[in-house]
């Protein structure tokens, strides 16, 4: 009965607004009329907003309503929009409606007006609209000011991409404005008549400061900032996690920055709960978890702007997100030479969840061992199989273990484990010298890697054990990290064993053994080319107990001292690949190979020489030229070393040019230079000669020659022409006629200089001789067998010249003669000679006579005979001499007469006498008269007088020609 | 005697102080602007440069910008070199003092146009303390030649040409193109009292 009672009034009170609405739907409908219209400008926004009330005292229920609003600008008959608003209206509601218009609404008045139709399905039609409300003005200039000019709108906010009007009003109708956008003139139309419109399309972000646009007139420069936004960006990557199962958090990559100061806004909404939060940073937001046992999540960040919102979802399980915290305190203890435990702890989540901790050992960079370890508050685990003295790195992450989805951070340790004894011996080479019969031996090692080092190698032991003599024993410590030293040996066979030390102990032993002579060096060397890779080089075997084989070589051989390299490779090698980071193409490589004994006793097997990569050679040999001869010349270059090459001379390019461009002899070949000159080549295939004739050649011709050595890589340089011109076909027959008629010349002067004075007394003797004279010979020989010769004792002395004059006994000058006039004016230099009674100290007449019968001038001029003397010439007399007045009278009177009577051509044989005093005298007939002063006179030698001062001798009165001399020191003695 | 030395050699010191302070404002702002060769703040540069043209163009000037709050600079120079020391010294301080007080607006303006970028507001933080300090140098300067201690430096008030975007940064670009006539004439000045107080 209750139950039934329920239903009844349960249905009754369903019927009651089915019967309400029966009687709203009947009744009458009314026009309702938009009541106080208010139109306000938002110029932030660039929005007319509209409020406008229905009012309808005969309806209490909502209505579904359409408002028709119409939008004029400048004037009312001017709509530029018509819209129509389709709402719910409530009675008395005050109803909102706004429009954003593309023009600043600073710049236009708009006028709005509306009017009202019932929609609503409960209204029976027909459907009315109402009359339109009045106009409404909105007109944003009223607020302006004074200025002259304005632009609007100010500060406009613009995503990018979009377009935006500008305008400016002109108050004072100006003209002359223009208006720019970043200092570009800009033109716009004109809306009004002093209203100017500027429309910018698809705006692009230039700076966070704005576009700038501003106008400039009259006055100060009016304008606007366009704060053009970036469109916001959908956020990237979200993701949600939790490292304590605590709090959750979300990141995400926000994009690119707006570059406005608003910054967009981002909340995180989630929707199984319904909360959500407004995040403090723009790619991050923290979440708390509750405590209701909530494991799904469904997030929603929502990112704003200005002008649109992005958002972005994710479906999240609290369990499958979990990225533990970074472990802590990782720690090596116990770390020895090969073992090493590490401990470290976690953060707990939960109270009974574990963590999978993965530990990492890395060596040298590289994860050499991992371990997974399940941890639940400590971890802790022994690395085994470590190498000594190896530095280490331990690192541990870990991951949630119920549901693994990310491991954390990693945490690392390094740690080093402890030294051990070197576990190889070191790699030991020799190099033995012998100075005076005794071997010197140099022994090098290489410095043990790391891997057998164990440690620091802190010296190395040097055993030297004299085979034959086993007590003597020699050490020698080595310290580190000296890699070589130098012993030297007596003339025994040595074994000497090397050990490296470290801290903990010595490296196994190796050992060389030293014969204690030289062994066989004359191993002939061979050639190889070196590849990419290095030398590759095989060997032929001489023993078959041959313990290994050693390459030796030097890294730089170009410089002084070696560095000796060498490679030991084992017994069953044959061939190897020398490689070394040193080698250099252009370079020669020694090689020698060594086979090793059982007795570890090296003896030498092949030498071989090599370059990695032979280059043409840098520079040529420095050629001498010899034997030049009209038609060819020799070429020699004896010092050119080989062995410092940039590859192995294979011989020689003689190249010759010609200037005369002839065709290239026998064995040449035409060739063209860098240059496009003509070249005859001739190839010289033999490296070790080094002489070449260039034959075949034009005399008188120039040419020019280069010899270049080449290798496989190429010839030398190709720069340093010499010239030589070959000689004159005849000019050596010339150089062997020259040179012995100038030879003999030479000879004939030698000899004539030596024998001058044989000629001299041959021919002109300075005191004629009439007995020895060859003329006189001959003139006896050929015609007049009675001549006789005057005998001077039988003259009286400087008185009487005695001349035989035979007509047939004439003969000719041989020489030329001086013409009279040069001797003419020419004063005898003797008179100067003669001293004045003035200058006359001497106790009494005292004469000196020279014989003055000797002319230098006929000396000089080769005459093998006497001017002729006339007969009339006066008697010399002694007293007159003493005088120097008639002296030189008579001197100057006979000198005239010489010059007046002596013909050229009339030279005959004339003989003057010798004066010579009584007190000399004639050894053959002294004077039997001699004149009283003649007692202090003597006999002068000759003396040469030059021609000029002994013409005087040629005249007729040369009678006189001994003159007294009366000089005071040769007085009376 | 003696006094006026002590006064002579305290001016010298003060003075020498101001004008290192003022050659350390040239040298931290050298860069030209303003198309004036005296002009040389690397301050504007790095400040224009952000505004964007025209601000940014070396060749920009506008005369008729002005801030009626900013320190005079129509005075022409033969009647400032004509003027007393004292009165020079006075406006140069009052100047300097207002230009620190107008750094501050800047900075705001700066704030708000460039939101995120602080070399700016750095630079003209630094700008407004050395304008600040370089007249309480000339305040001191003053007492020690017994001229009338300045007036208490009030606060600015409202500024002009803030109500806007473009009118900030017109703002910034007549703040600081002011400062550098001042900076100018305020060297010339400076060195003119070293000179004559050294005597």
């Amino acid at each position: 009965m209750a139950l039934f009672a329920v239903l009844q009034t349960t249905f009754l009170l369903a019927l009651l607004p089915l019967r309400t609405y029966q009687s709203e739907v009947l009744s009458e409908p009314l026009p309702l009329t938009p009541e106080s219209l208010n139109v306000s400008i938002n110029s932030t926004k660039q929005c007319l907003h509209l409020q406008w009330t229905v009012h309808n005292p005969d309806y209490h229920q909502e209505f579904k309503m359409v408002f028709q609003i119409q939008i004029s600008r400048f004037k009312a008959s001017n709509v530029i929009w018509l819209e129509n608003y389709s709402t719910t209206v409530k009675r008395n509601q005050v109803l909102h409606w706004s429009w954003e218009s593309e023009l600043p609404l600073e710049c236009a008045i708009h006028f709005v007006r509306m009017r009202t139709m019932v929609d609503d399905a409960r209204i029976p039609a027909p459907r009315l609209w109402s009359n339109w409300s009045s106009w409404e003005k909105a007109d944003a200039q009223n607020s302006l000011g004074d200025h002259p000019l304005y632009v609007f709108p100010k500060d406009k906010l613009v995503e990018e991409g979009s377009n935006v009007t500008v305008c400016y009003i002109s108050m004072n109708h100006q003209d002359n404005i223009s208006c720019y956008l970043e200092d570009v003139l800009i033109y716009g139309r004109q809306l009004d008549q002093n209203v100017w419109a500027f429309e910018f399309k698809n705006v692009s972000f230039i700076r966070k400061t704005g576009t700038n646009f501003y106008c400039k007139g009259q006055g100060d420069p009016e304008g606007v900032v366009l704060l053009v936004s970036k469109v916001l960006e959908e956020p990237k990557n979200f993701s949600c996690e939790t490292q304590d199962l605590k709090t959750l958090t979300c990141t995400w990559d926000p994009g690119n920055d707006t570059g406005l100061i608003q910054l967009p806004s981002y909340t995180l909404f989630e929707s199984f709960s319904g909360k959500k939060t407004l995040c403090k940073h723009r790619n991050r937001c923290d979440w708390q978890v509750t405590q209701d046992s909530q494991e799904m999540y469904n997030f929603t960040l929502v990112a704003e702007n200005y002008f649109r919102k992005r958002s972005v979802s994710i479906l999240f399980n609290l369990i499958h997100g979990v990225h533990p915290m970074a472990p802590y305190s990782l720690f090596p203890k116990s770390v020895s030479a090969t073992n090493a435990t590490v401990t470290w702890k976690v953060y707990s989540i939960g109270s009974s969840s574990a963590l999978l901790c993965q530990l990492q050992l890395l060596g040298e960079g590289k994860v050499i061992q991992q371990h997974n370890i399940s941890v639940r508050v400590n971890g802790e685990y022994l690395l085994s199989e470590l190498k000594p003295d190896t530095e280490y790195m331990a690192r541990v992450r870990c991951a949630y273990a119920d549901h693994f989805w990310k491991w954390s951070e990693l945490i690392s340790q390094n740690f080093t484990t402890a030294e051990a004894a070197p576990s190889e011996a070191p790699d030991v080479w020799r190099d033995v010298t012998f100075v005076s019969g005794h071997p010197t031996v140099t022994l090098f090692w290489k410095p043990l890697s790391k891997v057998h080092a164990n440690g620091k190698i802190l010296f190395y032991n040097v055993v030297v054990e004299n085979l034959d003599e086993p007590s003597s024993l020699k050490v020698l410590s080595v310290p580190a990290p000296a890699n070589s030293t130098k012993v030297t040996l007596n003339q025994s066979s040595y074994q000497i064993c090397v050990t490296a030390h470290n801290s903990v102990g010595p490296s196994p032993a190796s050992t060389v053994a030293i014969s204690g002579h030289p062994g066989n060096e004359n191993v002939e060397e061979g050639r190889m080319n070196g590849t990419e890779d290095g030398f590759p080089m095989s060997w032929k075997p001489q023993s078959r107990n041959a313990t290994g084989y050693v390459v030796e070589w030097c890294d730089s051989p170009q410089h002084l001292p070696c560095v000796l390299r060498w490679k030991n490779l084992g017994p069953t090698n044959t061939d190897t690949v020398i490689s070394s980071g040193a080698f250099r193409p252009g370079v020669r490589y020694n090689f020698r190979i060594y086979e090793i004994s059982t007795k570890r006793m090296a003896h030498l097997l092949e030498k071989k020489a090599g370059y990695l990569k032979e280059l043409a050679p840098s520079y040529n040999p420095k050629v001498n030229m010899s034997n030049l001869t009209s038609h060819s010349f020799t070429l020699s270059w004896k010092d050119y070393p080989t062995e410092s090459q940039t590859g192995f001379i294979q011989g020689y390019y003689v190249y010759l040019k010609s200037k005369t461009g002839e065709k290239c002899h026998r064995g040449f070949e035409k060739t063209f230079l860098t240059d496009n000159s003509v070249c005859c080549k001739y190839t010289i295939d033999n490296p070790d000669q080094k002489t070449f004739v260039v034959k075949d050649l034009q005399p008188e011709s120039a040419y020019e020659f280069l010899v270049t050595p080449y290798t496989s890589a190429g010839e030398g340089p190709l720069d340093d022409f010499r010239k030589v011109t070959t000689p004159d076909e005849y000019s050596h027959i010339l150089i062997h006629i020259i040179l012995p008629m100038v030879f003999f010349v030479f000879v004939i002067m030698i000899i004539c200089y030596l024998k001058s004075q044989w000629l001299k007394d041959k021919c002109y003797p300075d005191i004629p001789d009439p007995y020895k004279s060859s003329v006189l010979s001959l003139i006896k020989f050929k015609e007049n067998p009675h001549i006789t010769i005057m005998n001077v004792n039988d003259c009286v002395p400087d008185a009487i010249e005695v001349v035989n004059k035979p007509e047939g006994s004439k003969m000719q000058f041989v020489g030329t003669r001086k013409s009279p006039t040069e001797t003419k004016g020419t004063k005898p230099a003797y008179l100067d000679l003669l001293p004045t009674e003035k200058n006359y100290s001497g106790p009494g007449p005292c004469i000196c006579f020279e014989n003055f019968t000797y002319n230098q001038a006929a000396s000089d001029l080769g005459y093998c005979g006497h001017f002729p003397v006339t007969p009339q010439a006066p008697h010399c007399q002694l007293g007159p001499l003493t005088s120097p007045e008639h002296l030189l009278k008579t001197l100057e009177q006979s000198y005239m007469n010489s010059l007046g009577e002596i013909p050229a051509g009339e030279a005959n044989l004339n003989y003057v006498s010798q004066l010579a005093s009584p007190m000399s005298g004639d050894r053959e007939s002294p004077p039997t008269n001699p004149p009283e002063p003649a007692l202090c006179s003597e006999y002068k030698m000759q003396m040469a007088i030059p021609l000029g001062l002994a013409s005087p001798a040629r005249s007729e009165n040369s009678s006189l020609s001994s003159t007294a001399l009366l000089d005071p020191r040769e007085h009376c003695h | 005697m003696s006094l006026v030395n002590d006064i002579n050699t305290l001016v010298i010191c003060q003075v020498l102080s101001a004008l290192c302070l003022l050659h350390l404002i040239i040298f931290t702002i050298t860069a030209p602007s303003f198309g004036s060769p005296h002009s040389h703040l690397s301050l504007s540069l790095a400040q224009l440069q952000d505004q964007g043209r025209p601000f940014s163009n070396p060749r920009f000037s506008s005369p008729t910008l002005s801030l009626e709050t900013l320190p005079s600079t129509d005075m022409p120079f033969e009647i400032w070199h004509g003027l007393e020391d004292g009165v020079r010294l006075s406006l140069t301080q009052e100047a300097f003092w207002s230009f620190s007080q107008h750094f501050r607006i800047a900075m705001v303006d700066q704030h708000i146009l460039h939101h995120g970028d602080s070399i700016v507001e750095d630079q003209l933080w630094e700008a407004r303390l050395k304008a600040k300090g370089l007249a309480g140098n000339l305040a001191a300067i003053m007492t020690s030649l017994g001229l009338p201690s300045p007036a208490a430096n009030t606060p600015l008030g409202p500024v002009p040409l803030g109500d806007s975007a473009y009118r900030k940064k017109c703002r910034g670009y007549v703040i600081i193109r002011d400062y550098s006539f001042w900076t100018d004439r305020a060297v010339t000045f400076l060195g003119e009292l070293k000179a004559k107080y050294s005597q």
